[in-house]
């Protein structure tokens, strides 16, 4: 599937390091809709807060995506990376 | 000295289900869950046995959707687990609170491929609200107290539990003082009240779309004294059914695809929508892009997810309906369009006539409506009855009204109304069904007969899917595929094998009198319904069609 003409977002997400969150945000993002271009996850044991930093592309609207994974119940904070995003306006 | 008992996993599970006012669950034993089983023997909770994992969920569904109270099922591990999904995902699309208890293989075992292992903590991530898998017993307790806050929680769902069998059986050493409660995760932004306050005093033709949110909101007090003071007219979706009084003069029934003339007609010429609890699902809309093309949206809903995900908001306001309706409650001047859709609702309405000796099931399902006592619980299957009981019963409640509506599960309803039964135990309790439907969990007729459950079963009888049959004759250029089920089994001797009375009628001569016998019987009741195969469900609006351009006849 070309990705070319998608919209690319960087998401930040803030999680408690629970079991399979992980997993249930990836298939949220799956399910949603939207292709995983990459991802960074770390764990801060001294407070059990997970980080992770995803980036990702849809022609859906990313507010949908941030929208379901807040839903998560381990889910602390989602944000969009502005610094980060490439639109496809931007790359044409 | 008498020795205190040892409390183990598995007697914790019982112990924190009663302290959560649990007093019957549903389920199925086996390997992995034996500990848990081994406690229920000593525990005062009620175990109905039901004879597939499906079934038990469906009653834990049925349960809580009749009683207002989390269901709670039990299986064990690998194809019991497996068994539960369909209706943990039936629970997940219709928001149900249900908790589900699996036994897992032993910790030392997971990830072996043991018998009867499968990872259903990952298998349940699309099905289920939440989940657990507890490996250290000392998190036992906190889990399962977490896990019915959650059921509970906002928008309500299902929330499984995996517990694997050495921790059903290891010794609990000590209970929770104090259990931490989840940060509220309901985030109340500022509600745009100024603006829904505005856009509702300038609509000329408003209308109120009332979903399934209301009642699990607890609303329908404030849904209906909003429709009263504001006489606003109102259409309702499949499972918000029985909210507004069926006999509101300005209530036009079930919009979409199966949805009156009138409703759907109304909403398409209105100039607003008020939205309360409902999600603007694909049944309901028809194309979304020609849904209500001229109406302003006002969205009230718990779930921030909802709002604007298949059609923006002009003003959302996100939180408890039944603390943020009574906002805008309040007198409106819209004579002139209550007097036009009460004209149309008029000129529109259901008519019985229909020719001949054969049994029309509309007016079977009409008479049944009217004939059961106030409070009888009504379940249905999935198909062509479904819609029928929909359009020609009336609910005064949504929990009188349990109907697969999201995911469309059918064999819900056999099992849905045992669970209704054992909640509401003085309530009639009756499943619609059809052919096809009751085979997918005809094996609940066990379940009936071994607790001499009272549920009245109406099955609708056409020999065929009959759903599928109407689409592929009506879109499939009449390609019949695999929808002739001529060969059903003979339903009547097939309930007297059961110990259920039973009964089958073909013309509508005897429809009144077998309804009444049905009725009036004290044991569960199985009546046949032979209607003609050739019935179609109207109207019917198109896939991928505006609500307007429906279908009435071919």
């Amino acid at each position: 599937m070309s990705t070319a003409n998608l919209n690319k977002y960087q998401l930040i997400i803030m999680a408690d390091d629970k079991q399979v969150v992980l997993e249930r945000i990836l298939q949220v993002t799956r399910y949603r809709g939207f292709l995983i271009n990459g991802m960074n996850a770390e764990v801060n044991t001294g407070n059990n807060v997970a980080t992770i930093t995803m980036t990702v592309s849809s022609d859906r609207p990313i507010s949908l995506l941030i929208d379901q994974i807040n839903k998560l119940i381990d889910i602390k904070g989602v944000k969009v990376d502005n610094s980060a995003v490439k639109t496809k306006q931007q790359s044409a | 000295m008498t020795e205190s008992k040892v409390l183990t996993g598995g007697g914790l599970l019982f112990e924190v289900l009663q302290e959560h006012g649990v007093q019957h669950v549903f389920g199925y034993p086996g390997g992995a869950i034996m500990p848990i089983y081994d406690a229920l023997y000593h525990s005062d909770v009620q175990h109905f046995l039901c004879r597939h994992e499906q079934g038990a969920a469906f009653s834990a569904v049925g349960y809580a959707r009749a009683a207002g109270k989390v269901g709670v099922c039990l299986a064990t591990s690998g194809p019991g687990a497996t068994n539960l999904i369909t209706g943990l995902a039936d629970a997940l699309a219709d928001s149900i609170p249900v908790v589900a208890i699996t036994g897992q293989v032993p910790t030392a075992a997971m990830g072996s491929d043991a018998f009867q292992e499968i990872d259903i903590f990952g298998l349940s991530l699309a099905c289920t609200k939440h989940s657990f898998q507890v490996t250290d017993i000392n998190e036992l307790e906190k889990v399962l107290y977490q896990a019915f806050e959650i059921a509970l929680e906002g928008r309500h769902g299902p929330v499984l539990v995996d517990i694997p069998k050495d921790v059903q059986l290891a010794e609990v050493t000590e209970r929770l003082d104090k259990l931490s409660h989840l940060k509220n995760k309901v985030k109340l932004p500022l509600a745009d009240i100024s603006k829904a306050l505005d856009l509702l005093t300038h609509a000329k033709q408003p209308m109120l779309y009332v979903g399934g949110g209301v009642g699990m909101a607890n609303a329908i007090e404030e849904v209906r004294d909003f429709a009263d003071k504001t006489g606003m007219p109102s259409v309702s979706t499949l499972k918000g059914l029985g909210a507004i009084n069926p006999d509101n003069e300005n209530y036009l029934g079930m919009l979409g695809m199966h949805g009156t003339k009138a409703a759907n007609i109304a909403v398409q010429q209105s100039d607003l929508l008020v939205v309360v609890g409902a999600r603007f699902d694909d049944r309901v809309t028809g194309k979304l892009e020609e849904f209500a093309p001229n109406a302003k949206v006002i969205h009230f809903d718990i779930d921030t997810a909802e709002i604007n995900k298949r059609r923006e908001a002009d003003a959302a306001i996100l939180g408890d309906l039944k603390g943020n309706l009574p906002l805008l409650t309040m007198a409106l001047e819209i004579s002139p369009w209550q007097e036009k859709l009460q004209q149309m609702k008029n000129d529109f309405g259901w008519r019985y006539d229909h020719p001949g000796e054969n049994i029309f099931a509309p007016a079977v399902l009409k008479m049944v409506s009217d004939l059961m006592p106030n409070n009888t619980c009504v379940t249905t299957d999935v198909g062509q009855h479904q819609m029928w009981a929909a359009q020609h019963m009336s609910f005064d409640d949504p929990s009188n009204f349990l109907t697969s509506a999201g995911m469309g599960t059918m064999g819900f309803g056999l099992p849905a109304a045992i669970g209704a039964q054992i909640s509401r135990p003085h309530d009639t309790v009756i499943a619609v069904s059809g052919d096809g439907s009751i085979m997918m969990n005809v094996q609940e007729l066990a379940t009936i007969k071994r607790y001499q459950v009272p549920v009245k079963i109406v099955l609708i009888d056409n020999a065929k899917l009959g759903m599928v049959r109407q689409w592929q004759d009506l879109f499939f250029d009449g390609r019949l595929s695999e929808t002739d089920l001529a060969d059903n089994p003979d339903f009547v001797m097939l309930s007297q094998a059961f110990d259920i009375k039973s009964k089958m009628i073909s013309k509508k001569s005897e429809v009144q009198a077998a309804i009444e016998e049905m009725l009036d019987h004290d044991g569960p009741y199985l009546l046949r319904v032979k209607i003609d195969a050739k019935e179609n469900v109207w109207p019917l609006v198109p896939p991928n069609t505006a609500n307007d351009k429906m279908m009435e006849s071919v």
